[in-house]
């Protein structure tokens, strides 16, 4: 059947149009990195020291821009995800490792994401035994149309109310050449370098450079059939997602610095939105609470596709969302098994949060380097790329930099994690 | 293929999104088995066993510590 094209006259026609045509997989990555967790770990740097960790996220992006370009280069290349690619080069045992460290890190993830869902919608009134059922079983018809293109103009749609964040952040007034300033160049925060300083920047770095969106942008961009020829604009699509996610995260700090401005104390997004309700009224305080909820959104169903992409891959199963959920019952049912499982849990009375969330750092410890470092072996594996795809010796360079930092960063957070009594 | 200039009317292109394009071949794995061990990934897979160990170790100790073993053994 021969393929069906839309016509153009110019050429900026043509390049407008496939840009919107491959458009989507960049974007979503990023900006569903900007889950429940990121917000509130950017919120609490606002929170604790102001605006003075805002440069944090001008460093980060050069970061996640090659890390991710190099996943939709490799997903491009081989038509493949990383879970398949790292079975199929380093073999059943380093395939397994990553795939079981993923698929545990991935969940508990999703935990924390429902958590934050029933916090949030509790704080405006509405119980978790009905916010938690009603959110999963959206996300679940989400994904179960038979349609990529639906479940992403959908997620995109979801990414852009995150331009909320922008009327928030201009709301609260922040001092703009202050903003410009610490954004520009660090500055030390009163008290100066503190253990707590120093884990708050790693749990930033952590919290940008998360090991599902490896997984995620490799399977997204594979299952979206990205042609060779369509790599500069998947990486104008990674470029476009990293500007505008360390944006929304800067205008989270901005919200943050006025909870800190104002001498709010808060442990979670939802408790500093109450706070700020008779301060700066409704629409920060209803603005946070529920974009709290589309950032829960959006990780939980980035991640939970993340997980049913990459063991359906291993599992050599139907794993797409073209198909019917009859053509392809694994894969929908590794979704729905996630998400499902990941709300029955939070709705357990006195679940332990903490150690939930703790687990989460100390195996995102163990799989981000690992991971990072089967893509860079990946990207310079010439048997199977070729001369075309391999990484430039300049890539090299800042790859292996990036790597060794994170390698650095990783180790700290999850000794941070489990020796607290060494930094004490 | 991202666009092709339409043959009859060379001012038209012709811009198919990928999902209806003809499938491309891809760079595959298939026959070539694992990937070759040269000195740089010999080193970084150590590395990366080393790291691993690192971490199974401090997690060992987490454990016991919140089991209450590290103080009795103190």
């Amino acid at each position: 059947m021969p393929a069906v094209g839309v016509l153009v006259r110019r050429t900026w026609q043509k390049h407008l149009l496939t840009f919107l045509m491959v458009f989507g997989p960049g974007l979503i990555v990023m900006e569903a990195d900007n889950d429940a967790g990121a917000v509130s770990t950017y919120m609490q740097a606002g929170g604790q020291y102001g605006m003075h960790l805002l440069w944090t996220l001008v460093v980060l992006l050069p970061i996640c821009y090659f890390v991710q370009e190099m996943v939709a280069r490799l997903g491009i290349a081989t038509g493949k995800g990383h879970a398949a690619m790292i079975y199929e080069r380093f073999g059943k045992w380093w395939g397994r490792f990553s795939l079981i460290d993923l698929l545990i890190v991935n969940f508990l993830t999703l935990v924390t994401e429902f958590a934050a869902i029933s916090l949030a919608l509790s704080a405006l009134g509405v119980g978790p035994w009905i916010a938690v059922p009603v959110a999963a079983v959206g996300l679940i018809l989400m994904v179960v149309t038979g349609s990529y293109l639906r479940w992403e103009r959908i997620v995109i749609a979801l990414c852009l109310l995150d331009l909320t964040w922008f009327g928030l952040a201009y709301v609260v007034h922040p001092d703009w050449a202050s903003v410009a300033g610490n954004t520009m160049l660090p500055t030390m925060p009163a008290g100066g370098i503190t253990s707590n300083l120093v884990f708050l920047v790693i749990a930033v770095v952590g919290t940008t450079i998360a090991p599902w969106q490896l997984f995620f942008q490799q399977s997204c961009v594979a299952e979206k059939r990205l042609r060779f020829a369509d790599l500069k604009w998947a990486r104008l699509d990674t470029l476009i997602g990293a500007i505008f996610t360390v944006a929304v995260a800067g205008a989270m700090m901005l919200v943050g610095n006025y909870g800190y401005q104002h001498h709010v104390v808060f442990e979670d997004p939802a408790q500093l939105a109450l706070a700020l309700g008779p301060i700066a009224g409704n629409f920060v305080r209803n603005g946070v609470l529920l974009l709290m909820v589309n950032a829960a959104v959006l990780g939980t169903t980035a991640i939970s596709l993340a997980s049913a992409w990459a063991y359906g891959e291993v599992k050599d199963w139907e794993h797409s969302l073209h198909k019917k959920v009859w053509e392809a019952p694994g894969f929908y049912a590794t979704y729905i098994v996630c998400v499902a499982a990941a709300a029955a849990i939070v709705l357990i009375p006195r679940m332990p949060l903490q150690l939930v969330i703790i687990s989460v750092q100390v195996f995102a410890g163990l799989i981000l380097p690992s991971a990072i470092i089967f893509l860079q072996l990946l990207l310079n594996d010439r048997e199977l790329l070729g001369e075309r795809w391999v990484n430039r010796p300049w890539n090299n360079v800042i790859n292996w930099t990036i790597i060794a930092v994170l390698f650095a960063l990783s180790l700290l957070l999850a000794a941070q994690v489990m020796l607290p009594n060494l930094f004490n | 293929m991202a666009t092709m200039q339409n043959s009859f009317d060379p001012q038209y292109y012709c811009v198919i999104h990928p999902l209806d394009d003809a499938p491309e071949e891809k760079c595959s794995a298939e026959g070539l088995g694992h990937i070759a061990m040269t000195p740089t990934v010999r080193l970084s897979l150590k590395v990366l066993r080393g790291y691993l160990i690192l971490m199974s170790i401090m997690l060992l100790y987490h454990v016991l510590d919140l089991a209450g073993i590290v103080h009795q053994l103190r």
